[in-house]
């Protein structure tokens, strides 16, 4: 049987859940509200253990595009989608470094905590300088009106700099931490599916 | 839970409708990148003139417009006051406690919410007027030069399709999962975050198994069927440009001109 037709059309199922879930997003308490939580990364994270980074990739390219077209970007232009699929893109290549050499729930364990941490620090680098200022440049925005609104989530933000220390930064490591959760018992019991896949 | 509706395309047959994607997707794409030229009463009611023209071509009831309009007023909304209480310069027209309204901030905020609302009015033309498939296969014709670079442009174009051929039956297998769930006392929508994560495990579970299981049978079912990549590949819709396109890209670059125009 063809395998890359296989590996096509597993992708874009997994895309297609991938972008289902995304609809599932909530904003949690004491963030800024555009901090939505979702665990979309999951399908993209599952995809690229049974058939590489390449297609854990394609899958959040996928999954973002489909959320651009089907819902209309919230902002226009397609910002928070950028963000989404940078922090799923750097999950999924720091797991997979971990994963490709043990093949064990452990190392994904051990995989997913640093690609918390690292998605953490580059996501708030990214902040910083991209994602923030093309906000406030799409929507008009100036960056302190969006500190102001972030503040009455949270008192201590004042600044850009400590809405990405207090927001941004707590709010990515909840998320990864939160993936992790899920990721590990989700993969346990999977892996009898995965593993017949990895074989085929 | 899941009340949104997927996919906005509203057939019909107009003007608009019968446009090639291609062209519309290249006139969408300037027209975003125009609409930052506009800066003063002129431009901006040339936008929004522009924009009425669209739905008037596009013969579409206003009401489904207004659909896609309301799900970001708020966010217009927020911005227009944002805009008029933060931004300065002018004479002062109005002020109260700390809130100050200037003229130059309340003609900035004007024209900054009139940009976004022609921006959403354009994109929500395309998507009422377009079919996903239809822009899939048009970005797909778009990205063809990027197949001499080695770029998997049909590859990627065919995985959006298929992806968007099952998101209505992934969504029903969902509700028919989380019915289940609930059945069986489960409690997706309420909660603190940890029992909503816990609660979230087996839900997705079987999703995945029924997605393995879909892929295997589509995969198998394409190749029963002969597919064989995109060599020598037919399209049961096939992608036709006439004058109608020519007139729409030359009618958006007519636009910019007179936008240039009229800046100052």
């Amino acid at each position: 049987m063809n395998t890359s037709l296989k590996k096509m059309v597993l992708i874009s199922l997994l895309s297609a859940l991938g972008f289902l879930i995304m609809l599932i997003a909530f904003p949690i308490p004491l963030f800024p509200v555009f901090l939505t939580m979702d665990f979309s990364d999951l399908p993209a994270l599952i995809g690229a253990i049974i058939l590489g980074p390449g297609a854990g990739i394609a899958i959040e390219a996928i999954k973002n595009i489909l959320h651009v077209l089907l819902t209309g970007s919230l902002t226009v232009v397609p910002v928070g989608e950028f963000a989404n699929f940078a922090a799923g893109t750097i999950f999924i290549l720091v797991t997979w470094g971990f994963y490709r050499r043990k093949r064990t729930a452990l190392s994904l364990l051990f995989g997913m905590i640093t690609a918390t941490l690292t998605m953490t620090v580059i996501m708030a680098v990214i902040n910083y300088y991209f994602i923030f200022p093309s906000y406030a440049l799409f929507l008009g925005y100036s960056i302190d009106a969006m500190v102001g609104m972030s503040q009455s989530a949270n008192r201590s933000i004042h600044s850009l700099l400590t809405l990405i220390v207090y927001g941004v930064m707590p709010f990515n490591l909840l998320k990864g931490a939160a993936l992790t959760l899920i990721m590990i018992p989700v993969s346990a019991r999977l892996k009898r599916f995965i593993d017949k896949r990895i074989a085929a | 839970m899941f009340n949104l509706v997927i996919g906005q395309y509203v057939p019909a047959d107009s003007y608009i409708h019968r446009l090639d994607p291609r062209s519309k997707l290249i006139s969408v794409f300037l027209f975003v990148i125009i609409v930052f030229l506009a800066n003063n009463w002129v431009t901006n009611a040339l936008m929004v003139l522009f924009c009425f023209l669209g739905i008037a071509l596009s013969r579409l009831n206003v009401s489904f417009i207004y659909r896609g309009l309301r799900s970001v007023f708020i966010i217009v909304l927020i911005t227009f006051l944002l805009n008029l209480f933060l931004s300065s310069g002018g004479t002062v027209l109005f002020s109260w406690g700390f809130l100050r309204v200037t003229s130059a901030g309340l003609l900035q905020s004007i024209f900054i919410a009139i940009r976004i609302l022609v921006i959403i009015v354009v994109t929500t033309l395309l998507t009422l007027t377009t079919s996903p498939i239809e822009i899939t296969d048009g970005m797909e014709s778009l990205l063809n030069p990027l197949k001499k670079i080695k770029v998997p442009v049909h590859e990627f174009a065919l995985m959006m399709s298929i992806s968007l051929r099952f998101i209505p039956t992934l969504l029903e297998e969902t509700e028919k999962i989380i019915k289940a769930q609930s059945a069986r006392g489960s409690d997706f929508t309420s909660g603190s975050l940890k029992s909503r994560v816990k609660a979230i495990v087996p839900l997705l579970v079987p999703l995945f198994v029924g997605a393995f299981k879909r892929a295997e049978d589509l995969a198998m079912a394409m190749e029963a069927r002969g597919y064989h990549g995109d060599f020598g590949r037919t399209k049961l819709h096939q992608l036709k440009w006439d004058w109608r396109d020519t007139l729409l890209l030359a009618a958006v670059l007519l636009l910019a001109v007179l936008l240039i125009l009229a800046r100052y």
